[in-house]
């Protein structure tokens, strides 16, 4: 046989053993050698109205058969009951109303069944092979099995739990770093609606105040000017007054200076008059010189006279 | 993502901090690491974290900070981010001055990213703008370096928390010429976020003024679609146009009718509406600064029945102010 490759069993198949041949053997084998199963004497085959019947000589133990059907087992030779141990006593006891009558023909009883025409074919009655093996009785309580789901719900809320109460709080963390974000943007967006409006106006009143201060120092100019203007008026006024009698007198010594010539008279003066001086110097010197020469000529010839004459006078001292 | 395989030991309970806390004090790099990524999975358990800082884990993080290890490194900083998420957290840190060393590992790269997500974080506390002050002059340095998109719009808005806190000091260390390159970049996000830093520049006069070189970049924002854009741009512009000089910028590149859709564009939906309120204020405010030149508010008189349809129209308060406002200035005559 193969091995349990394609069956599962509850009770394997067993080989059944050859009842012929000794359990023991002197040439010690003990394997059991699988007998032909129609020969073995205990199997019944064949038809139950053919059978010889051996009941008559081997007493049928009926009442440890328990559900016995068309088969009847065929027993050998049973040894006698043993002689009862000591201080028992066997009782006999008889099974009258438990037998039954044995007869060569068996009770034949005869029915016909005929099924019906529009009868469909029954269903074939589904196998269920007689029950082999040891009863066993087990009874499940209603605790007792392992239901994994109800074992596993306090695990899975403790993990579900802690895991969504981690993550809220993480969310949490988060949520609180982005509220505080959005209000510092919310604050920030605060401060820039008013600011440049703050600042606008600040330019404004820096404007206006430039303005005005420049408008307050041109008029401070344009009075000093005014000032100034009127303060020249006034001086100009005065040295009018004192220059009106200072013009006449200026002229007056102008005039007597000698700053207003007649150019003509000034041009003779200059031009002609020099000349004339110089002609008439020249000619003086002229006469001067010739007069000089004329002086020198006359003290040369003085001398010369004088010299003779003092020669003479020498000459005429001398003898 | 994580190259350690097994991880470190967790014990149960009130034991886990305490233990982790002995195991980081192991010499050997690999049990380090492995202890500081069960203390990170740890952390995300919400009452570990006030146990954590209760146990005196800081002090313990900081010497890790400066840890060879690069791997270790980005952990700690991980931590240091978990901590932060909470108030308590970020103040522990403030006051454990863990600026210091953050301001070593801007330098790292695989823990940059952290760094920048922790610092603005940390800006959510109440004297963490001031803080991150002390930090300012690294982080303009960082500023042209910075390649990656994602990594440049961290930067933007850690910078434009800073100027909100003092726009002199970043003026000071002329900050307009650094953000003048990210303004005309290539990608959106970083557009965005440069306009917004500049928004922040512009509240003090001098930022205004300087501010006014680069109005045409910011002009060219304003006609994206995208809301979060004509948001930082609008305000941009609302701010340096105060400023006679912006103001004639302003007109000068053409930006009136811009602004003027954006004011009259209606919806129906209330969310929608809610959600461009500070947009059409900020534009309405610009409309009113250039209402005080005489070429504006000549072209702002012709729109005039326009505004004042819209201001009937309109249900929420604020605006409604804002628009009277502009109004008046347009219909102003000295």
């Amino acid at each position: 046989m193969d091995d349990s490759r394609m069956y599962v069993f509850s009770s394997r198949p067993r080989v059944v053993e050859d009842p012929w041949r000794p359990r023991w053997s002197p040439s010690g084998r003990t394997q059991l050698k699988p007998g032909n199963i129609m020969r073995d004497p205990r199997v019944f085959r064949g038809d139950i109205s053919s059978q010889p019947l051996e009941f008559a000589r081997a007493p049928l133990d009926l009442e440890t058969s328990g559900a016995v059907g068309p088969k009847r087992v065929r027993r050998k030779f049973r040894p006698r009951t043993p002689e009862p141990v000591q201080g028992r006593k066997h009782l006999e006891v008889q099974t009258e109303s438990f037998l039954e009558e044995l007869s060569d023909i068996p009770v034949v009883q005869e029915i016909e069944c005929q099924t019906d025409s529009f009868l469909d074919r029954p269903e074939t009655p589904i196998f269920i092979p007689s029950k082999t093996g040891k009863d066993a009785e087990t009874q499940i309580d209603e605790g007792d099995l392992f239901d994994f789901e109800e074992e596993v719900r306090p695990i899975l809320e403790i993990l579900v739990g802690k895991t969504l109460e981690q993550s809220l709080l993480e969310v949490m963390e988060e949520e609180e770093l982005a509220a505080l974000m959005a209000q510092q943007r919310a604050f920030l967006e605060r401060r820039n609606n008013q600011l440049p409006e703050v600042h606008r106006l600040q330019e404004q009143e820096r404007r206006r105040r430039e303005e005005r201060e420049r408008r307050m120092a041109e008029q401070k100019r344009a009075l000093e000017e005014e000032k100034e203007v009127a303060e020249k008026m006034a001086a100009r006024a005065l040295t009018q007054q004192q220059l009106h009698d200072l013009v006449p007198s200026v002229f007056a010594s102008l005039r007597r200076e000698g700053y207003f010539y007649d150019p003509v008279e000034r041009d003779v003066e200059t031009n002609f008059f020099p000349r004339l001086v110089d002609d008439v110097q020249r000619v003086l010197q002229k006469k001067c010189r010739a007069r000089e020469l004329l002086d020198e000529i006359i003290y040369e010839v003085t001398q010369r006279r004088l010299e003779e004459l003092e020669v003479l006078q020498t000459n005429a001292s001398d003898p | 993502m994580d190259p350690v395989a097994p991880p470190g030991l967790v014990g149960f309970g009130r034991w886990a901090v305490p233990l982790l806390s002995e195991q980081l004090r192991l010499p050997r790099g690999g049990a380090r690491l492995r202890a500081l990524a069960a203390l990170a999975d740890e952390l995300h358990r919400p009452l570990r974290a006030t146990e954590a800082l209760n146990a005196g884990f800081l002090q313990q993080l900081k010497v890790l900070l400066e840890d060879e290890d690069p791997l270790v490194r980005a952990k700690v900083c991980e931590i240091l981010h978990m901590l932060a998420a909470h108030a308590s957290g970020r103040h522990a840190l403030l006051a454990a001055s863990f600026l210091p060393p953050l301001s070593e590992l801007l330098e790292d790269p695989p823990c940059r990213r952290t760094v920048y997500l922790l610092l603005s974080r940390l800006s959510l506390h109440s004297s963490g703008g001031a803080s991150l002050l002390t930090l300012l002059p690294k982080l303009m340095k960082r500023l042209p370096e910075e390649e990656e998109e994602e990594l440049q719009v961290l930067l933007l808005s850690l910078l434009t928390c800073c100027f909100q806190v003092d726009p002199q000091a970043a003026l000071r260390s002329d900050a307009v010429s650094l953000l003048a390159p990210k303004l005309s970049d290539g990608a959106l996000r970083v557009r965005k976020a440069a306009a917004a830093a500049m928004m922040a520049l512009s509240v003090p006069m001098a930022g205004k003024l300087q501010v006014c070189e680069v109005l045409p970049a910011v002009a060219a924002l304003l006609q994206e679609d995208d809301e979060d854009a004509q948001l930082n741009a609008s305000g941009v512009i609302m701010f340096t146009a105060v400023t006679t000089a912006g103001k004639l910028r302003c007109l000068h590149l053409d930006v009136l009718p811009v602004l003027l859709k954006l004011v009259c564009e209606r919806h129906d939906e209330e969310q929608i509406r809610r959600r461009r309120k500070p947009l059409v204020i900020y534009a309405l405010r610009a409309l009113t600064m250039l209402a005080e030149t005489p070429e504006g508010r000549r072209l702002l008189q012709e729109q005039l029945p326009l505004l004042r349809r819209r201001s009937e129209e309109e249900e929420d308060q604020d605006i409604q102010q804002v628009l009277q406002t502009a109004v008046q200035v347009v219909t102003f005559s000295p």
